[in-house]
């Protein structure tokens, strides 16, 4: 559709035009129906809370927004490669090129990370035994970031310039050279703050997993999903610091004329190396959390304690330790020569290793149990034999000589689904069912539950297990047509199907949350019965929980208690909880950073000197206020 | 409480039979070798073809015996009516067990790497300035730009989106982009080689046998990425010899 | 009691700012790695060409002495001496902002010279590394600002040397950064 503006035209194709005209709709009758329940109150809370149950369950809310935004963009996709030649809508070309650039970093950094930073923001304080997050303002100002960087981003695609270069942006495409418009400094910013807001809740979980442990809970005997966290949050602190300098150098290049990723003077394969020694720790980074739940959810509901603890803790580290060694594998066939492909191809296969074991200690801790099929268990029993099969395919990825055929194939896509879906994706699914009462204190319903679960998992493989073939049948990733010869119409019509029957079971789980929290009574404390410290407080988890603090002097420490009839023992703590508050500043801090990446993005210059100090201002503006709280915390405890 | 119904083994084994019968339909098709990755008509893909399923057959065993254990647990340690109130014995580790499954799993790792290493030593592809030259093969530059192929043989003479080549020759393609990074991919007659600015890279390879195959840009590049593709002529020599001259 | 427990608080504190560092070490270190990547006496102009040493010697001269004369003041933290505390921060702070103008001065000099940001990829890594670092020197300097303000309001002591040492660990780190820059950035092509 083409637009006068002050005489001159504006093209604005029909998909944009109608999102517009989607949200004008939309935007009114939500708040007209917060309103009219009487909401405004709430949203007021949540803003300015510093509760880690309040700001997990809003990273949660907005993973799932964004999942929905991200699954769009994939039915999109999969609708446009339905039939051969195919001309769908708008989606050919460059429309194609923004839907897989937009699905692929939607769902890795708005949708998989902040889902688990919010599992890590409810569970792990409750599961350790520590009354908050070290830092609560700390953990509202990443949230609030988090939200700032996914809306700048998802604002790219309603200025109908979304990012066009892939998830990945490799330069030179993803220069001003080539990609001139302001879609991939969208992508910049919105990684760059969310990214930042991921390293601070990285910190704080370092410090309070280590310093605010339930006494007598030793590292030694400390949950699995914690020491993911832990170990994940030591990933994040390597591996976003990378990619943090990796963009301002491709913002420079883009902005202020400098070459480091430009084809002749500069170097595109640099790029490539940052990105990836980002990016292959970063998909550890969405997957150990993963496996933390897992580890969870399998022992809860077999009854038993993990199979080889002191095995699962190393693996995860050493999977961690290891992931930093491997990022050239996604480069096999850029030409580094036969010894950097020798080496890590190696690197890569020793890495299956003590991924392997957890694979054998998880099927062994259900041998022996009593396993009930609870919805979050057939999550996780879904995640095995998926997650296998996709570490297969990566074992034989790793494979250089292999990869020659397979790199940036169908088959590449399929691997990393079935990674990805299979551990990260279905590893959130399982830890919201099971943790959804320590949330809102309700239980999700069962039966719907596993109505969603198999669908979801029937539409998953058919959908991605064409995909292998399609992949060897030469159908390259990130094209958007294929031609009705090439013996490509049958795999990827089966995925199209697959995708929709994915995308239907969605619908199980909102018809759930409407039924539970239309119908449900509150659960009491311990439903599931649970193992760890986390099943000990109220349901949702109270502001202040461990009135009463717990002494913890064994791995499942609360499950041996409830064996023997008794309660925990309380421990003499004289530990203070960490300073909660209410605060409006993460939001405005938030508020200036879109701002300013705004003025970024369309070189406002007034704008950037207006926002770049009033972001300045907050550190004093912090400084200063956070004395008095802290004073006055100070005198009512004397 | 605790809300469990049995009859959910079965589904998880419906499940389980699902996923084979889904693999099973796929098989034939695999077996049947029309997939072009595995169809290989040179050397050099036939060397990956051999990886690719060399280690599918490594992992396959894997695979099966994961799913063997899997299906067997599930089955076997169900909540039924009868031991829904037991507490298993808990088991912390088995130290035998956990060794075992350790080296095992090295050791099919270090089957899988020793043909691995061999062939990535022999065929990975290297920057112009380090790889030597070979005087007695065929030298073709190949120069990728937004979103087209040339190719520029020995004596001068260009084709477009077309690359002829003759049978049992050994073939020195040398790579080179203008603009952005592009990858060269003929899945019958080598893997993919990415084509860098201001680079150039070195991919050799012979092929076996006369035929047309399809290659395509395989790195993303832009918005015609798409259509970034080549026909490949594999001719007899004197025909090879014939046409470069006309 | 209350002692106990806001050391405890300081403790979580001083922890999460060491981790920081690590942070702020790793983007360094990239920028440290892309300079060398595309630095080399190659390049038109070369290092050699550009750099100036007497630039380098005194910035370094007062860099290294603000964190001398920042002891002061940490002496006068634990002897609990407000004035050797404004002293050691005053002198410090000027030596901070003297370093800030010499950087300045430095940058202006090479641009003059027509050595800008853009001319290659040399210059290009050179400007962002040591101007992020001017930067943190910088940041550095009003934070000493909000020190003072915060010393005169009347904030318990205990809490303001808190907030001073935390400090006191960002100003080394940048100091050492700054080391590190002389010994990889300048000394290759300067000594
Ligand atoms: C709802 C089900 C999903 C479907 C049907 C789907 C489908 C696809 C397809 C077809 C592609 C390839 C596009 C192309 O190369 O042209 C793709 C790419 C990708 N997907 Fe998904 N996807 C789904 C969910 C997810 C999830 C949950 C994640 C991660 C959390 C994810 C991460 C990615 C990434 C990183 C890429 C690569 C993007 C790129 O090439 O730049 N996807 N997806
Ligand atoms: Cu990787
Ligand atoms: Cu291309």
């Amino acid at each position: 559709m083409i637009f006068d503006f002050w005489g001159s035209h504006v093209t604005v194709p029909s998909d944009i035009i109608s999102a517009w005209i989607l949200t004008i709709i939309l935007a009114p009758i939500v708040l007209f129906w917060i309103s009219k329940k009487k909401k405004w109150p709430l949203v007021r809370e949540y803003m300015i809370t510093t509760n880690h149950r309040k700001i997990g369950t809003m990273y949660i809310l907005f993973g799932v927004l964004f999942f929905i935004r991200g699954g769009i963009d994939a039915l999109l996709i999969r609708t446009q490669l339905a039939v051969p030649e195919n001309d769908f809508w708008v989606f050919q070309n460059d429309k194609y090129n923004e839907l897989f650039s937009t699905h692929g970093t939607v769902m890795i950094f708005f949708v998989a990370m902040p889902l688990l930073i919010g599992l890590m923001n409810v569970v792990v304080p409750l599961q350790i035994g520590a009354r908050d997050l070290a830092f609560p303002y700390l953990n509202a100002v990443s949230f609030w970031m988090f939200l700032a960087g996914a809306l700048v981003f998802n604002l790219s695609f309603f200025m109908n310039s979304a990012p066009n270069a892939g998830w990945t942006a490799y330069a030179p495409l993803s220069t001003d050279t080539y990609t001139p418009s302001a879609g991939n400094d969208y992508y910049i910013f919105g990684i760059q703050i969310s990214g930042l807001g991921t390293i601070f809740t990285a910190i704080n979980m370092i410090v309070t997993i280590f310093r605010h442990r339930a006494p007598g809970m030793k590292l030694t005997i400390m949950p699995l999903f914690s020491w993911s966290t832990l170990i994940t949050s030591f990933l994040i602190l390597v591996a976003f610091p990378v990619l943090s300098i990796a963009l301002f150098l491709l913002m420079f290049d883009r902005m202020f004329g400098t070459g480091f990723f430009h084809g002749g003077v500069g170097s595109p394969i640099y790029w490539q190396h940052l990105f990836w020694i980002f990016g292959h720790p970063e998909v550890y980074i969405i997957a150990l959390p993963a496996f933390g739940i897992f580890s969870e959810v399998i022992s809860t509901f077999s009854r038993k304690r993990i199979f080889g603890y002191p095995a699962m803790v190393l693996s995860l580290a050493l999977i961690g330790f290891m992931g930093f060694m491997v990022w050239s594998h996604h480069m096999f066939t850029v030409g580094l020569g036969p010894l950097a492909n020798t080496f890590f191809a190696i690197t890569t296969m020793l890495i299956a290793v003590p991924t392997g074991i957890k694979i054998f200690n998880w099927l062994f801790t259900m041998k022996g149990g009593v396993i009930s099929f609870t919805t979050p268990m057939l999550f996780a029993l879904g995640f095995i034999p998926t997650f296998v099969m996709g570490g297969v395919t990566g074992v034989m990825l790793s494979a250089a000589p292999a990869d020659f055929q397979f790199h940036d194939t169908y088959f590449v896509v399929a691997h990393l689904h079935y990674v990805i879906i299979g551990a990260t994706i279905l590893g959130v699914f399982a830890g919201i069912y099971y943790w959804y009462p320590k949330m809102t204190g309700k239980q999700l319903n069962e039966k719907l539950g596993k109505w969603h679960f198999w669908i979801f998992i029937i539409g998953f493989h058919m959908t991605f297990l064409p995909m292998h073939f399609a992949g060897l049948q030469g159908m390259p990733r990130r094209v958007y047509t294929y031609q009705l010869g090439e013996g490509l119409f049958e795999f990827n019509l089966i995925s199209t199907i697959g995708a929709f029957l994915m995308g239907s079971s969605m619908l199980f789980l909102a018809l759930n949350l409407y039924k539970t929290h239309k119908h449900s009574p509150n659960v009491g404390n311990d439903p599931w019965d649970g193992r760890t410290l986390e099943w000990t407080v109220s349901s949702p988890s109270p502001e202040q929980p461990f009135k009463k603090m717990p002494y913890v002097s064994e791995l499942d420490a609360y499950w041996y208690a409830k064996l023997e009839n008794e309660d925990l023992s309380e421990a003499n703590d004289t530990r203070p909880a960490p300073v909660s508050i209410k605060t409006i500043q993460p939001v405005i801090l938030s508020g200036l950073l879109f701002a300013m990446s705004i003025s970024f993005i369309y070189q406002w210059v007034w704008l950037m000197i207006i926002t770049g100090l009033a972001v300045l201002s907050i550190f004093p503006i912090r400084s200063l206020t956070s004395r008095n709280e802290y004073v006055e915390k100070r005198v009512k405890h004397e | 409480m605790l809300d469990v119904r049995i009859e959910k083994l079965e589904k998880a084994v419906c499940f389980m039979k699902k996923l084979v019968s889904l693999l099973l339909i796929f098989l034939p098709l695999l077996s049947g070798c029309q997939l072009r990755a595995l169809n290989p008509n040179s050397e050099r893909a036939s060397d990956q073809t051999f990886l690719i399923w060399f280690s599918f057959g490594l992992m396959m065993i894997v695979l099966s015996v994961v799913f063997f254990l899997f299906v067997r647990f599930v089955s076997k340690y169900k909540q039924t009516e009868m031991n829904k109130n037991d507490i298993p014995r808990d088991v912390k580790g088995n130290k035998k067990l956990e060794i075992t499954w350790t080296t095992l799993s090295m050791l099919l790792l270090v089957i899988l790497a020793v043909p691995t290493v061999a062939i990535t030593m022999e065929s990975s592809p290297e920057l112009a300035e380090t790889s030597l030259e070979n005087t007695s093969a065929l030298h073709i530059n190949v120069t990728a730009r937004q979103y087209s192929w040339s190719f520029q043989y020995q004596n001068g003479k260009t084709s477009e989106n077309q690359l002829i080549l003759p049978k049992d020759k050994e073939i020195v393609l040398h790579l080179k982009s203008d603009d952005v990074i592009h990858s060269f991919w003929v899945p019958e007659l080598s893997g993919k080689q990415d084509v860098l600015p201001g680079k150039e890279i070195i991919l050799e390879f012979k092929a076996d046998q006369v035929g047309t195959f399809l290659g395509k840009c395989a790195e993303f590049c832009g918005v015609n990425h798409t259509n970034m593709t080549f026909e490949t002529k594999v001719i007899t020599q004197n025909k090879y010899a014939e046409w470069v001259l006309e | 009691m209350s002692n106990e427990k806001s050391s405890e608080h300081y403790n979580d504190k001083r922890l999460g700012f060491f981790i920081y560092l690590i942070v702020e070490s790793v983007m360094f270190a990239t920028l440290f790695a892309t300079y060398f990547v595309f630095t080399s006496e190659q390049s038109t102009p070369s290092p050699t060409d550009v750099f100036e040493a007497k630039s380098v010697i005194i910035s370094s001269f007062v860099l290294v002495l603000s964190s001398a004369t920042l002891l002061i003041s940490e002496k006068g933290l634990s002897n609990k001496s407000p004035r050797l505390i404004v002293l050691g921060l005053v002198i410090t702070f000027l030596l901070g902002l003297g370093f800030v103008g010499i950087e300045i001065r430095e940058f202006f000099t090479y641009i003059n010279e027509g050595y800008t940001l853009t001319t290659n990829v040399f210059l290009s890594s050179f400007y962002v590394l040591v101007g992020l670092h001017a930067a943190h020197v910088l940041f550095g300097t009003i934070w000493m600002i909000l020190l003072f303000y915060q010393l005169m309001a009347n904030i318990p002591f205990s809490l303001y040397v808190e907030k001073q040492r935390i400090f006191h660990y960002y100003w080394h780190f940048v100091d050492l950064i700054w080391v590190c820059i002389v010994i990889f950035v300048y000394k290759p092509y300067l000594f």
